[in-house]
């Protein structure tokens, strides 16, 4: 069993030590707000928060996050309303929304490290993730408004 | 709706019951039917599936049979049936149909359900607008008759039918619970749909009812399903088309603790285990040995292009016809002046966000099964089900869960992950979840095909077109998704073809052909269709008949398209937002006419090169479109600069190659497309228009190709004749 903090809660799990740690959140607990998209850290459809840090969770062994603070789409604010979770539905941002939880886990590590992050930072911390529909102007846009509103 | 004619026949009264549902029938017929009714419901009612029920509460539920896969039909087919019904859209749900084609099939794809080719709310549109319209009289008639007054008095505001006259209202839910409910009411009439004018929903800005869950985590894609007892199963599939496993050693895999089941499938290798990492692990751990007999083992993505390139070039064969106007071949015979040019495309993957997967949970008997799978067409995978089981449709109960994007991935792709599926699962008597991994689908993806296109034109002395003259080589996509589709079509396939009309040019002589080549790889559309690589092909040309013309590329369009408003309009409107032959410093324009079926649209694209690396940028991209009737404009926005982004995405990087029959690229490092650093300025502009609505999924896409290459043009004066223009590529043709 190894133990780990979720969402702010201290969950025992069983499973292998080097399991990706987005299997064990998709499939053993659950939360299926973490998307799998490429399993090669190429997509950021898996992006969640270690420590406060932007993770790709297809490539994080569980064992190198037992009692470290691990933060998904589902605990990133208590009831869904994080300043980006309300400017992503006031520009309309997703489509067919798969890649959208890792988008907003990668913007909100952004703004907890910078508050009002250029165009161009926003650009360039955001051309890590994927998004097939085509969303990337509407997510830019909705980063800025977060960042005004916050 | 055994014998609607019977049950619609007379004045009908139903007793009180906790809601109404309404199916509006061929011809526009109401069928209403209480459900949970307490006296004579059952009696009165076949069970008919209906479009629309109305509970006592006051909530409207609105089905849809076109699939949510990103592009928002969930909110804008409902919306037209909301409109008409006059509904408060507040108190609106939606809930997709899977079942019954014969009652919700898209009369645009062939009276199936089936979501590909912008055909949603063109299929659906009079549907469900005659259906809203239908239900509100029946709320109309039967509070009239509670009132005992004339019809003719009685209106409705949203979620309410109202009596001015007397200053009485129902609200929806009250009416549905009147004790009776007058079900004969007279059929729609033209006249009795809304104007426009009148219109409170249809053209606002009505948030889409999808997005609020898909910023929380909280939509449900098939990926996501979990069920109690559910295994996990991937396949090891034969790394080549019409290969099988020869030889299984599978000892290691089995000692893999929590594995279930090992067994050979049609194209591979099934392994199912008690954990999704396990499955994993296991068929890791699996040696196999694959027959060696196929024919696609000497497949070659670039020999074979280049054989369907010398296909197209070589006159003398004939291919099939896919529009003839005047006579083309005797005009340029005749021809004093021939241009002619070649084109080609490669093969694309679609990169849907949301891998491949299904679940499947077989009963008892083996003959039913609860299934959860999002896929293009519910039609399609309920046959697949019912085929691999050899049952019927109603033991089926099926969940159409949205898609993680579908672009033309998910139409015919059940037949092999939604069989396996079955399979595994009526093996191991429980769910089982099967997933493709990442690699799995790019290695096994159904392509679009790569295209060779010989252009030919009669040019006249006064810069007119006489006669044009389009082949295509490639292979038959309907040939391997529906063969006997394509038979009955006469072999022509518009899944490649369409495009290619060229509708609005005043081009008196055209023959567009398509040779039908042997299929190399598996093959599906893509987003935007035929219209994707053909506007590619045309648009450039046209650039090269007014380059020949000594014409600029904006007044040669416009001679052609004269008389064509709808047509013009988008032009003009596009050279007016772009402003149009005047490009920033160092970069230049490209222009490229050209809509998706009834929609129109046209485009100004301004790039620039690095000539050293042969990396295009493109900087800025107008599109301006006329789509008929808009639904939702702000979704009309985000769908075509989504279809913008993924046709420059796939004309600046992607391909698929395949060597010795196997797809080289495997996952996103070698198979990339645009990020959010590689993405233009978008501006779409879209003109207001009484025609019927047409779509806006794919349009974005047809018009990158050709205003990318014509703006290569301008800045090089050499043309991009194979797509997608990578650097190599590039890099080549200013070398040449």
């Amino acid at each position: 069993m190894i133990k780990l903090n979720v969402n702010g809660r201290t969950i025992e799990v069983d499973a292998a030590p080097e399991t990706a740690l987005l299997w064990v959140l998709r499939e053993h607990l659950g939360l299926t707000g973490t998307k799998y998209g490429c399993g090669a850290g190429q997509c950021g459809a898996c992006t969640v928060h270690v420590d406060g840090e932007p993770t790709f969770s297809c490539l994080t062994p569980l064992e190198s996050v037992a009692d470290r603070a691990v933060t998904t789409i589902e605990g990133l604010s208590a009831s869904g309303d994080h300043p980006l979770q309300r400017a992503w539905i006031a520009e309309q941002v997703p489509q067919c929304g798969y890649c959208q939880s890792g988008q907003i886990m990668r913007a909100a590590a952004l703004l907890a490290a910078n508050k009002r992050p250029s165009h161009d930072e926003i650009v360039e911390h955001m051309s890590t993730n994927l998004c097939r529909c085509g969303t990337y102007l509407r997510i830019a846009r909705a980063i800025e408004r977060a960042a005004q509103e916050s | 709706m055994k014998s609607p004619a019977a049950s619609l026949s007379r004045r009908r009264f139903l007793a009180a019951g906790s809601s109404l549902t309404f199916a509006v029938l061929a011809g526009g017929a109401v069928n209403v039917r209480r459900t949970l009714a307490q006296t004579t419901a059952a009696a009165v009612q076949t069970p008919v599936n209906a479009w629309v029920s109305i509970a006592r509460d006051g909530f409207v539920t609105i089905r849809y049979g076109a699939a949510e896969m990103g592009q928002g039909v969930m909110t804008a087919i409902p919306m037209i049936l909301a409109e008409e019904l006059d509904a408060d859209w507040s108190k609106v749900r939606v809930e997709p149909v899977t079942h019954d084609p014969a009652t919700y099939g898209n009369p645009k794809t062939g009276g199936v359900l089936y979501t590909a080719g912008s055909t949603s709310v063109e299929g659906y549109f009079e549907i469900m607008r005659r259906a809203g319209a239908a239900a509100r009289r029946v709320l109309i008639y039967s509070a009239a008759h509670h009132w005992s007054v004339p019809v003719a008095e009685v209106t409705t505001e949203p979620g309410k039918v109202i009596h001015a006259r007397s200053g009485r209202q129902l609200a929806f839910g009250d009416v549905a619970a009147l004790p009776r409910i007058v079900s004969e009411v007279p059929p729609i009439a033209d006249g009795d749909l809304k104007p426009p004018t009148a219109y409170r929903l249809i053209g606002q800005r009505i948030p889409r009812l999808d997005i609020p869950a898909k910023t929380r985590g909280e939509a449900i894609y098939s990926i996501d399903i979990r069920v109690p007892g559910m295994a996990y199963a991937a396949v090891l599939r034969a790394p080549v088309e019409g290969e099988a496993a020869a030889v299984i050693d599978d000892a290691a895999a089995r000692a893999v603790p929590g594995v279930l089941a090992i067994s050979p499938l049609e194209e591979g290798v099934g392994v199912v285990a008690e954990r999704w990492e396990t499955a994993l692990a296991a068929r890791d751990a699996l040696k196999v040995t694959w027959t060696r007999r196929s024919p696609f083992r000497t497949a070659d993505s670039d020999a074979d292009l280049a054989r369907d390139a010398a296909a197209a070039a070589d006159l003398g064969r004939p291919g099939t016809v896919w529009e003839a106007r005047g006579d083309a071949p005797a005009v340029l015979r005749a021809a004093a002046r021939i241009v002619e040019a070649e084109y080609a495309t490669d093969h694309v993957y679609h990169a849907q966000m949301e891998p491949l997967a299904a679940v499947a949970s077989v009963d008892e008997d083996g003959k039913g099964a609860e299934i959860w799978v999002g896929t293009q067409s519910q039609t399609v995978t309920l046959g697949v089900a019912t085929q691999v089981l050899g049952t019927t449709p109603d033991r089926i109960r099926f969940h159409a869960v949205q898609m993680g994007g579908g672009f033309g991935r998910r139409t015919f792709f059940g037949r092999e992950l939604l069989r396996d599926a079955l399979i595994l699962s009526r093996m191991v008597r429980r769910p089982v979840k099967l997933i493709w991994t990442r690699e799995d689908d790019v290695r096994n993806g159904w392509f679009r095909p790569a295209t060779a296109h010989k252009l030919r034109a009669a040019l006249n002395p006064d810069g007119s077109v006489a006669a044009w003259h389009h082949r295509i080589a490639c292979p038959s996509i309907f040939g391997f998704v529906a063969p006997q589709r394509l038979a009955a079509a006469g072999n022509r396939d518009l899944l490649i073809m369409e495009g290619t009309e060229i509708a609005d040019y005043g081009i008196p002589n055209l023959l567009s052909e398509h040779l039908i080549t042997e299929r190399r790889a598996r093959v599906s559309a893509w987003r935007g269709i035929g219209w994707g690589h053909n506007l590619y092909a045309t648009e450039s040309f046209i650039d090269e008949l007014a380059h020949a013309a000594a014409t600029d590329a904006l007044t040669f369009r416009r001679r052609l398209l004269a008389g064509r408003s709808r047509a013009l309009r988008v032009l003009e409107a596009v050279v007016a937002m772009s402003d149009y032959g005047r490009p920033a410093p160092g970069r230049a324009h490209g222009l490229s006419f050209g809509g998706y079926r009834a929609s129109f649209g046209a485009a100004v694209a301004e790039i620039s090169l690095d000539s050293a690396s042969g990396e295009i940028r493109v900087h800025r991209f107008w599109a301006a479109i006329d789509p008929g009737l808009v639904i939702q404009p702000q979704n009309i926005v985000a769908q075509v600069e989504g279809g913008i982004v993924y046709g420059l995405s796939g004309l600046l990087r992607e391909r698929i190659t395949i060597k010795g029959g196997e797809v080289q690229e495997s996952n996103f490092h070698d198979y990339s497309f645009l990020r959010m650093q590689d993405v233009p300025d978008i501006e779409v502009q879209v003109l207001r228009s009484d025609a019927a609505p047409g779509g806006a999924g794919e349009i974005g896409v047809p018009m990158t190709g050709a205003a990318v290459a014509n703006a290569f043009h301008v800045l090089t004066g050499k043309r991009l004749r194979h797509m997608p223009f990578t650097p190599d590529r590039v890099r080549q043709v200013l070398s040449a």
